[in-house]
């Protein structure tokens, strides 16, 4: 007997979680399962970055976001460490690596993405941490103990926030980057070097336009070479250099659109019957951008679960978000609303300045607002989140975008 | 001490009587905006604040509460029993 669920969810993370607590809250009976590839309940990935959870600040239990027995109060079946291999999409059958079969009527697809590997020699010596779960944050835990000196390799969000973090657990911390200045080129340079001032401030050493050709080292990591022979001794290396999808070739073998990502619609439904998929696997139409995007970050991840669910339900609801992340460490505070690429038609209209520690970017594709990025001004995000949702129409109003006195609020 | 801001909630027919949001937890995520970009938004220190406490009806204001991945949003109800999810 092959086993079967109504609504069976691949990913035990937020997006799969939230699709499954969402068709729970509507629909009380039918059988939901969730597989996921780790061993725990949902937790929150989010905090495994974050400074203050490293350092005690925040206690380790928050971590937890639903318990074992939140599963089991909502008649979710958890099944873990399990991973689906092949999908037979005409009998509605997906086949996980242990050999067992389970059968579905709706399927969610939304198994994230993972560090991008680091294809260096020396590549595979203790020392080397990326960050992901819940034990690659222990394990980065457990080094910074022991470990004096410490790399960081990539200039975005886990070579920031890694950085500030094994500075202030009082490791000797240097930051290596590929490109010519920090989050280059999502960010302008202006706005890049108002991030590198506060880490050269910190006390924290930055290698720019240059990569790592050789980690030395015996068993351990002893320390690395740059592509100018530099040598840098370490005990330890975080690397943050992107994202790269879960394993999709099962569902590409299967027919099952992909590129980046799982390619979906506004539904965030696949081309397959009755298969959607949600969260940083998810390549979706925006229906603000009206074109496919990926995204990964919590907050589209919690949402587009929600969405999925739904649609899942039959309430066909389409996704659309102006999607939004933030981090902060170090006293600066960086945010990035909507579509923040710096593509030749944006036209890029600067509010406040480095000089005054206080700079928000604000891009426009012909009359509205498509994006922005904040440097200590967080405060606007929510304002110019609603300016892009609503598609205010600013094209008179550029003026008024670059004055730091005008309050974004009075064109809502 | 905890570093917590309190809002309190007057909406009518609501059980929740208290929004607080415990700014240490708090990493601007910004997962309740999400949720209500009519009750809550960010301060330039990048933590939640509520701008309206009684935008939104008590099932969304649990569900924007819930989303939070540091748990940094707490509701209470009027004899200050903290509400949880079922």
């Amino acid at each position: 007997m092959i086993e079967s669920f109504k609504y069976l969810i691949i990913g035990g993370g937020v997006a799969g979680v939230t699709a499954g607590e969402t068709i729970r809250q509507k629909d009380k009976e039918s059988t939901i399962a969730i597989i996921s590839d780790e061993v725990h309940a949902l937790y929150s990935r989010v905090m495994l970055s974050k400074p203050n959870f490293f350092l005690g600040k925040i206690p380790f239990e928050q971590i937890w976001i639903k318990g074992d027995e939140w599963y089991k109060n909502n008649k979710i079946t958890f099944i873990n460490k399990q991973t689906a291999i092949s999908l037979d999409k005409d009998n509605k059958t997906i086949t996980l690596a242990s050999g067992k079969k389970i059968s579905y009527e709706k399927l969610l697809v939304a198994t994230g993405v993972h560090p991008r590997p680091w294809k260096v020699v020396g590549g595979d010596k203790k020392g080397i941490y990326s960050l992901r779960t819940i034990e690659d944050g222990k394990g980065i835990m457990e080094a910074i103990k022991t470990a004096k000196r410490a790399v960081t390799i990539g200039g975005g969000f886990i070579g920031f926030e890694m950085t500030d973090l094994l500075k202030l657990a009082g490791l000797e911390t240097t930051i290596v980057l590929r490109e010519s200045y920090f989050w280059e080129p999502t960010l302008d340079e202006a706005s890049g070097k108002m991030i590198e001032q506060v880490l050269l401030k910190a006390g924290i050493k930055i290698i720019k336009n240059t990569e790592v050709i050789e980690i030395i080292g015996k068993e351990n990591v002893e320390g690395i070479i740059l592509k100018d022979g530099t040598k840098i001794p370490c005990e330890m290396i975080v690397v943050g250099i992107g994202v790269i999808p879960c394993e999709m070739n099962w569902l590409k073998e299967a027919g099952v659109n992909t590129k980046c990502g799982i390619l979906a619609n506004e539904f965030l439904e696949t081309n397959i019957p009755d298969i959607w998929t949600a969260g940083d696997i998810a390549e979706y139409k925006d229906l603000i951008l009206e074109e496919n995007i990926q995204l990964g970050n919590w907050v589209n991840a919690h949402e587009q679960g929600r969405i999925a669910g739904l649609n899942m339900l039959g309430k066909k609801t389409s996704f659309k978000f102006v999607s939004f992340y933030t981090t902060q460490g170090l006293g600066i505070n960086i945010a990035f609303i909507g579509d923040s690429r710096p593509l030749p038609d944006r036209i890029v209209i600067k509010r406040g300045s480095p000089e005054i520690n206080s700079y928000t970017r604000i891009l426009i594709v012909g009359k509205e607002l498509i994006g922005a990025t904040l440097i200590n001004r967080t405060g606007e995000l929510t304002t110019i989140a609603k300016l892009i949702e609503n598609n205010v129409d600013i094209s008179e109003k550029h003026k008024e975008l670059g004055d730091i006195n005008f309050d974004l609020k009075k064109l809502l | 001490m905890a570093n917590i801001k309190e809002y309190i909630r007057k909406k009518d027919g609501s059980k929740i009587s208290k929004i607080v949001i415990d700014r240490d937890l708090c990493i601007g995520a910004a997962s309740c905006i999400a949720v209500s970009n009519a009750t809550y938004e960010l301060d330039n220190e990048t933590k939640a604040v509520v701008i309206n406490a009684d935008a939104i009806d008590d099932e969304t204001l649990i569900m924007s509460a819930e989303s939070c991945p540091t748990k940094a949003i707490l509701l209470f109800d009027k004899s200050g029993k903290q509400i949880l999810s079922k």
